[in-house]
């Protein structure tokens, strides 16, 4: 009873002494070496307890069993143990223990084993300057640091390797590089006009990193951009010559195109206007192509008036009016080829043949007849008393019909064979007999188309003139032909070559009525061209 | 168009031609070989001792991995290489010299040919089909990786002694002079079990650390201005 009156007193008063106990038990935080050489060790204590503590750190090595207290309480601040050069051994252990002590007790931490060589944590890279260079125009951004300056340079004891990282300002990610032993890094990848930060570490010997060292901060110029302006402008110079060249071409296109592809020349009939041809009106077509050709034209049935041509070759013969004004018609029409019908007239002396002759005139109702005003006159030897007068029924203009009928007679005349047309006669008389030289007698006959008419010509008489030729002044040279009868021949043909020079004159036919026109063409030829309504 | 063929035959001719200063380091001066320089030895020396220190790490903290995940075991460790008196700080380090230091780095390749052999055949017997599988890799590869090492050191101890950074008081380090004879029985009580395997590869790693280590005092101290 009084033994526990007796303890209760006791705790009382101990209580009533502000609670002073045996300080708390400290803890050993951690070691680190900043150069390998040297090492410090902090604590961290407990509660003191209430009364003034004080700590002590014992250590032991690996390989012998004395306990070391700690040399330097000081050098590293409060609650530390700075291990210096002498007291450093690389490759032991150290067993630490720290001890807090006060009036009423003593307690000790654990124990912690330290290796030198696994607490190695350097100091920061120190000095960490940045500076601009260039090269080959592109610049870059050199960064260079020192070593932490604890660390001895030129023994060989550490290895120290640096890691540095970069970035923009206004960037989150930063950019990692590894420098090796370097002491500086130049970065390429830089932008103008941007605020770029760096901070660089290190290690010794394959421990852990140390603190990152203080941000430096460089500012990039904006010089880069003057190379843009140059290039700009030289690539537009070399453009503007390439862009008129373009233009001239485009512009001038068709020459360009006419001397790139010349132009193949196309076959070309000579005469023929092409654009004739492409208009198509094939009666144009058809009247180029006969003027080229000079073909005489398909004959026309003519009405059936009977068309004189007077052959004379003699002054002597005239013609009496009435058989001009008598026969006088429209103009005629010869088609190539001169064919004349044979009409043969009489003169009055001889009034049967000539009977017989417009006997047979009046059968005929084909016109081929001379375009002459004038009869031709023919000169031969001989003049007889029947002429054979060609009565140049023409009269080619009616208005001229006055002045220009006038036939003149002939002194001598013969039989004048025009080559005819194979289409055109239908009726025409045939001189059976020449009586002399100056008579022609006829003989009726109807000689079919066509096919009858290679055959006429085959069994025509051998006397018969030919005309060779119309001369441009109306004259007609006459071939004359003749097979049987040498003599006659030989006259024949001595007539034709002879002309009384008579020189009608020389009518122009302009008009056309009924369908036929005359037309002198001057190239030697008789020619008259249809005018036919093509159906 | 021959302008052409011949700038194309003029490219390829300057190829084939630069490409001659990139001869690869012939190991026995074979002829062709471009003949290294002591620097370049000491480069590739160096490079293959971190190498292998950086295997040996992984082989340790694999074993802790599986087998002890607490890292605050205190075990008081002897190596057995224990008898090899090597510097602990730079200081001593320097203070040694390169032909004592280069002794002690091929005293420390020779001591540990024999007991990675070991290792690397016990590996293949072990019970512990997971773990071994990736340890049976990495235990052949250090083993090939010290025989190499201490092939390319000797090579360079001699090409020391050619320039005269090196006096010729270096001898050849036979295997049974400096190492205790019972070496396999140091680490090996009854059998080869994890434990033992675990304080063998921690003696190891650190043994890589101490020859990397050494081996750029040496450079430093040899050839200085390189790369120190």
């Amino acid at each position: 009873m009084r033994s526990g009156l007796m303890t209760l007193l006791l705790l009382s008063a101990a209580l009533r002494c502000n609670g002073t106990s045996p300080p708390g038990k400290p803890v050993l935080v951690g070691c680190r070496s900043p150069d390998k050489e040297t090492f410090t060790c902090w604590w961290k204590p407990g509660s003191d307890g209430g009364l003034p503590t004080v700590h002590h750190l014992y250590y032991e090595k690996d390989q012998s069993n004395r306990i070391f207290e700690c040399p330097d309480y000081h050098s590293a601040g409060r609650n530390s143990c700075f291990f210096d050069k002498t007291h450093t051994t690389i490759w032991e252990e150290y067993h630490l223990t720290v001890m807090a002590s006060n009036a009423l007790g003593n307690t000790s931490s654990d124990p912690i084993k330290i290796d030198v060589m696994k607490i190695l944590k350097p100091d920061a890279p120190e000095n960490v300057t940045l500076w601009m260079k260039e090269s080959d125009r592109s610049p870059y951004l050199h960064i260079s640091w020192q070593r932490p300056h604890n660390t001895k340079i030129g023994s060989g004891w550490v290895t120290i390797k640096y890691q540095l990282r970069v970035k923009q300002e206004n960037s989150e990610d930063w950019e990692y590089h590894n420098s090796g032993t370097e002491t500086s890094f130049n970065r390429y990848n830089i932008e103008p006009g941007a605020v770029h930060m760096v901070q660089v570490r290190c290690t010794i010997d394959h421990s852990s990193w140390s603190e990152w060292s203080n941000t430096t901060f460089v500012k990039i110029p904006n010089y880069v951009e003057n190379e843009k302006p140059s290039w700009i402008l030289g690539s537009t110079l070399s453009l503007i010559p390439l862009l008129t060249t373009l233009c001239v071409l485009v512009m001038k296109r068709k020459s360009v195109k006419q001397w790139l592809l010349p132009p193949v020349p196309g076959p070309k009939i000579r005469g023929v206007d092409v654009q004739l041809l492409k208009n198509g009106r094939s009666e144009e077509v058809v009247n180029a192509l006969n003027g080229l050709q000079n073909f005489p034209p398909t004959a026309v049935w003519m009405n059936q008036d009977e068309d004189y041509l007077i052959v004379s070759d003699s002054s002597e013969w005239l013609l009496s009016q009435p058989y001009s004004s008598e026969k006088r018609k429209k103009s005629l029409i010869i088609p190539a080829g001169f064919q004349l019908d044979s009409a043969i007239q009489c003169k009055e002396s001889t009034p049967s043949d000539c009977q017989k002759a417009e006997d047979s005139k009046d059968k005929m109702d084909h016109l081929d007849t001379l375009l002459n005003s004038k009869p031709l006159g023919l000169t031969t030897e001989k003049q007889q008393c029947p002429s054979v007068n060609f009565v140049n029924k023409e009269a080619a203009v009616q208005h001229t019909a006055a002045s220009e009928n006038t036939i003149q007679p002939l002194a001598n005349t013969g039989y004048v064979d025009i080559q005819r047309h194979e289409k055109m006669l239908e009726d025409y008389s045939r001189v059976s007999e020449v009586s002399g030289e100056n008579i022609l007698i006829l003989e009726k006959e109807n000689v079919p188309l066509g096919s009858d008419i290679p055959s006429w010509e085959e069994n025509m008489p051998q006397d018969y003139s030919r005309v060779k030729e119309v001369n441009s002044d109306n004259m007609v040279f006459l071939q004359k032909h003749n097979e049987s009868d040498d003599s006659l021949s030989k006259e024949k043909n001595n007539h034709s070559s002879e002309w009384s020079a008579q020189k009608p004159k020389k009518p122009h036919v302009t008009e056309c009525s009924k369908g036929m026109c005359t037309e002198l063409i001057g190239n030697g030829y008789v020619d008259s061209v249809p005018k036919f309504s093509v159906k | 168009m021959e302008k052409v063929w011949f700038a194309f035959l003029a490219l390829v001719f300057l190829h084939f031609s630069m490409r001659a200063g990139t001869v690869p380091i012939c190991p026995d001066r074979q002829a062709g070989c471009r003949v290294p320089s002591l620097a370049d030895v000491f480069d590739r020396v160096i490079q293959q001792s971190s190498r292998m220190h950086g295997i040996s790490s992984d082989l340790h903290s694999e074993f802790e991995h599986f087998f002890f995940p607490s890292k605050n075991v205190i075990g008081r460790r002897r190596c057995h290489t224990y008898g090899i008196i090597t510097p602990d700080d730079k200081e001593n380090a320097q203070r040694l010299g390169p032909e004592e230091l280069t002794e002690v780095i091929l005293r420390l390749l020779v001591a540990w040919s024999d007991p990675l052999l070991e290792l690397h055949w016990s590996t293949s017997q072990d019970q512990n089909q997971d773990f071994n599988h990736q340890s049976y890799n990495n235990s052949l590869e250090i083993t090939d990786m010290v025989h190499e090492l201490r092939d390319g050191v000797e090579k360079m101890a001699e090409r020391m002694k050619l320039e005269g950074v090196l006096s010729n008081t270096v001898g050849y380090i036979s295997p049974d002079s400096l190492v205790p004879s019972s070496v396999f029985s140091f680490y090996t009580q009854e059998e080869f079990k994890p434990v033992d395997q675990h304080d063998l590869l921690y003696c190891f790693r650190r043994d890589a650390s101490k020859v990397r280590n050494y081996l750029r005092v040496l450079k430093c101290t040899t050839l200085p201005e390189l790369d120190c």
